[in-house]
Formats: structure tokens, C-alpha cells, sequence
């Protein structure tokens, strides 16, 4: 563990803005309403939740999940290098970070457009109503989330990695993982999860 | 010391401020219960129940619609007052706080024309038929609701000029700046209501209705609440940052 990191353990504080902070948590707590009203409609109707969820290619959810976690995890060492006082490194990371995060809109116009040339549209029905409306809520967030690496990356170029910008990169790091564990609930709740239990 | 502004009107600053709470106060009596709006009717429903709304209704809606149009510019006078203070966190003519002044000048305008649409449908009921009736009432929701955007840029402005205030104890706290922009950024949600008639996503759902409009109903009380203890802190004497 570097000085940094122990620093950091020893006051015990949260990383970034404590700010930050509250806007993570309202933010994921309207995303817990998203999932109970979305498991709410599965209990309702699991008939046409599972007819619905069998037109999903989980090979695209399971490689958005991958995309996102490999660009967390580099978020979470450029970090870790930002703490340790390195800028060259810690622009590398987050350039890969970005790089990487970028595949998931790739990937996500890729999947939105063989449901459109499949005919299934956000008033297709309830499930796809939740499923359009849910990743796609998402999807702002990873475009936003795009936007804080930007801004990271060219704060980094021009000053490196003094406090300031490490209270910045801890604060954007952790907005990202947000974007991830979100992600991840997504795609096991509304790919994963068989409506009603039951095969 | 810096001096932002020769007006020292600060008992006109505090009236300005509370008409936040005045224009929340007559939203919810008069455009939402009055209004019939609280709940609003489903957009599944058939033309003939929005239309006996109207015409059973007519004199309370047209009543609540005349006293919400008049108030409506509270919500820009309260903007305004509100900028007074942002003068003192970012300095004068500060783009954050014309992004915040024009944000909530702006939220006035569907105000003003989603109630006129209401107050038209209810002004001769018994001589229209009920498809016009429903469109009088799908036009003003739609409105309202998708018209989010300019409070946004109020509430995103606020919170991004809040987080630059480097006193020692902010006039906004930080999670106030926070929530600000969070629930600025959440209105976005608004934006899928066009595609449902029923559900979540809905005018009448629980996420677009009845999370959006209370997380909007709290926002004004907490705002006032720290922009009025702000103004009694300049009127003590404190400086601008």
C-alpha cells in the first residue's frame, strides 16, 4: 500500500467530493424505484416478461458488462497511480479507461439497432417499455460519464496530478463505477433474471 | 473588499425569495388540487372521461388555471432573487447566474401556456366535443412536462455556481449544489412520457408524475431556505468570495 493510499485509509473518508457523494446516492436510489417498478411487472405479467426477455441477445449484455468493468477497473488504477503522484501513468489509464468505455456505446448502438430492425420499439410492449427506457436512462449517464474522462484527461495534461485533480479523478472514478454497478444490475435483472422463477 | 452592487434593498431581496414558496404554495392549491392535477387524468383514458372533467369541473378549473397563470412569474421573480445571492459567490454578470435567472424566467412560459390550455378546455366545455376536449388536455401535459429542460438550466446552473463558492461555510451547502444538479438531470426522464400511455413513464405514472413533481415540489423550499439565511449574511456585512 503506497503513503497515499494509507493516508487515505487512515482519515477513513470517503474518495472525492463528499458532494459527489450525494448525487450517487439519489441518483442509484432512483434507480432502485426503476428496479422494483420493473419487478413489480415482472410479478404481474411473468408470461410476457419471459416471451420478452427471449428476444434479448445476452451476448450483447454480457460484453457491455465486460467492457464496463475492464474500464472500471482501469479507472480504479489510474487512481490509484494519480494518488501515487504519477501523471504519465495516470493519463494512460484514464486514456484507456475512455477507450475501453467507449465500446460500450458501440455496443449499445449495435444492440438498440437489431431491436429496431427486429420491429421492437419502446411501445412494444411493457418489457421493452422498461428495457428502452431503463438502458437508456443508463446510456445518458455513460454519455455523461464520457464527458467526466474528457474533462479528466485534459486536467491531467495540463497540471498532473496535484490535489486538486486527484480529488477530481476520485470524484469522476467514482461516478464511473457508478455507471458500472448499474450496468451490472441491468443486465441481471432485465437479461438475466427468469420472470416468475420458473423456466 | 469587492462591491458587487450598490442595491441594498434587502428586505425586497427576502420578499423576491419567498416568492418561491408563494409560487409553490399556489401550484399545488390552485393549478394541482384546484386543477384536478393531482393526480393527472391517465392518457389511456377514453376522450369522454377527460371531457366530464371539464365540463363538471369547469368553474374550479377555470378558477385554479386564472390564479396559477397569475402566479406563475413568481417562479422568475424568485430566479432573480436568487442570482442576488449568486452575485456574491461568482461575482457580477457571472454566466452560471444568467444561466439560472434566464433558467427560471424561462420555466414561467409553459407555465403560462400549458395553464391557458387547461383554463381554454374549461372556459366553454358544453360546446366542444370530447376529442378536442382530450387534446386540449394531452397539449397542456405534454407541455409541461416536456418543457423540463429550461428548469433544468436553472437548477444545473445553481448547483454548478453553488460548488464554486469557496467560502469556509458555502451559502449553499454542498449536497444542496448536488441535489440541485441531480434533480435537474433527472427531469431527462420527462422525455419518454410522449411514448406511454400507462405505466411508470406515464403522465399520470409514478416515476414521471409522482417522483418528478415531488422531488421538484421539495426543491423549492430547501433552495429558499439557504438563500434566505445567505441574504441575512450579506445584509450582516459578509463579503463577496
Amino acid at each position: 500500500m503506497s503513503d497515499e493510499q494509507s493516508a487515505l485509509h487512515q482519515t477513513g473518508r470517503a474518495p472525492g467530493d463528499p458532494g459527489v457523494w450525494f448525487f450517487i446516492i439519489a441518483d442509484m436510489a432512483m434507480f432502485a424505484i426503476f428496479f422494483l417498478i420493473f419487478m413489480a411487472g415482472r410479478h404481474e405479467a411473468p408470461e410476457l416478461y419471459r416471451a420478452s426477455q427471449a428476444h434479448l441477445d445476452t451476448r450483447f449484455g454480457l460484453a457491455n458488462t465486460l467492457i464496463l468493468l475492464t474500464s472500471g477497473a482501469c479507472m480504479a488504477k489510474a487512481v490509484m497511480m494519480a494518488r501515487a503522484g504519477d501523471g504519465a501513468i495516470t493519463l494512460r489509464y484514464l486514456l484507456l479507461t475512455l477507450a475501453i468505455g467507449l465500446l460500450f456505446g458501440i455496443s449499445k448502438v449495435m444492440e438498440y439497432r437489431a431491436k429496431f430492425a427486429a420491429g421492437i420499439a419502446i411501445n412494444t410492449n411493457e418489457f421493452f417499455g422498461y428495457y428502452f427506457a431503463f438502458t437508456g436512462i443508463h446510456f445518458l449517464h455513460w454519455i455523461i460519464g464520457c464527458g467526466v474522462l474528457i474533462v479528466l484527461i485534459r486536467r491531467v495534461r495540463r497540471s498532473g496530478v496535484n490535489a486538486e485533480n486527484i480529488n477530481w479523478i476520485e470524484s469522476g472514478g467514482t461516478y464511473w463505477h457508478m455507471v458500472d454497478l448499474l450496468w451490472v444490475m441491468l443486465f441481471a435483472m432485465i437479461y438475466l433474471l427468469p420472470p416468475g422463477g420458473a423456466a | 473588499m469587492v462591491q458587487i452592487t450598490t442595491d441594498n434593498s434587502y428586505g425586497t431581496w427576502r420578499f423576491c425569495a419567498w416568492n418561491g414558496m408563494i409560487f409553490m404554495g399556489v401550484f399545488i392549491i390552485f393549478w394541482g388540487i384546484m386543477g384536478h392535477n393531482v393526480p393527472p387524468y391517465g392518457g389511456d383514458l377514453e376522450a369522454s372521461v377527460i371531457a366530464n372533467y371539464f365540463r363538471d369541473n369547469a368553474n374550479l378549473v377555470r378558477l385554479g388555471m386564472a390564479i396559477s397563470m397569475t402566479f406563475a412569474v413568481s417562479y422568475a421573480v424568485w430566479g432573480i432573487s436568487i442570482g442576488k445571492v449568486m452575485d456574491y459567490i461568482l461575482g457580477r454578470d457571472h454566466i452560471l447566474t444568467n444561466l439560472q435567472v434566464w433558467g427560471a424566467g424561462l420555466t414561467v412560459v409553459p407555465i403560462l401556456v400549458s395553464s391557458s390550455f387547461w383554463l381554454t378546455g374549461s372556459y366553454r366545455p358544453e360546446a366542444l366535443p370530447d376529442e378536442i376536449l382530450q387534446l386540449l388536455y394531452d397539449m397542456a401535459w405534454l407541455l409541461i412536462d416536456l418543457a423540463y429542460s429550461v428548469t433544468s438550466v436553472q437548477m444545473i446552473a445553481l448547483g454548478a455556481g453553488g460548488l464554486r463558492d469557496k467560502r469556509a461555510q458555502p451559502f449553499f451547502p454542498k449536497w444542496v449544489c448536488w441535489y440541485s444538479i441531480w434533480v435537474g438531470f433527472m427531469f431527462i426522464a420527462e422525455i419518454l412520457m410522449p411514448m406511454f400511455k400507462s405505466g411508470a413513464f406515464a403522465r399520470q405514472g409514478i416515476l414521471n408524475f409522482w417522483i418528478e413533481f415531488m422531488i421538484f415540489f421539495i426543491y423549492a423550499p430547501i433552495i429558499t431556505f439557504y438563500q434566505l439565511k445567505a441574504i441575512k449574511r450579506i445584509e450582516a456585512g459578509e463579503p463577496a468570495a
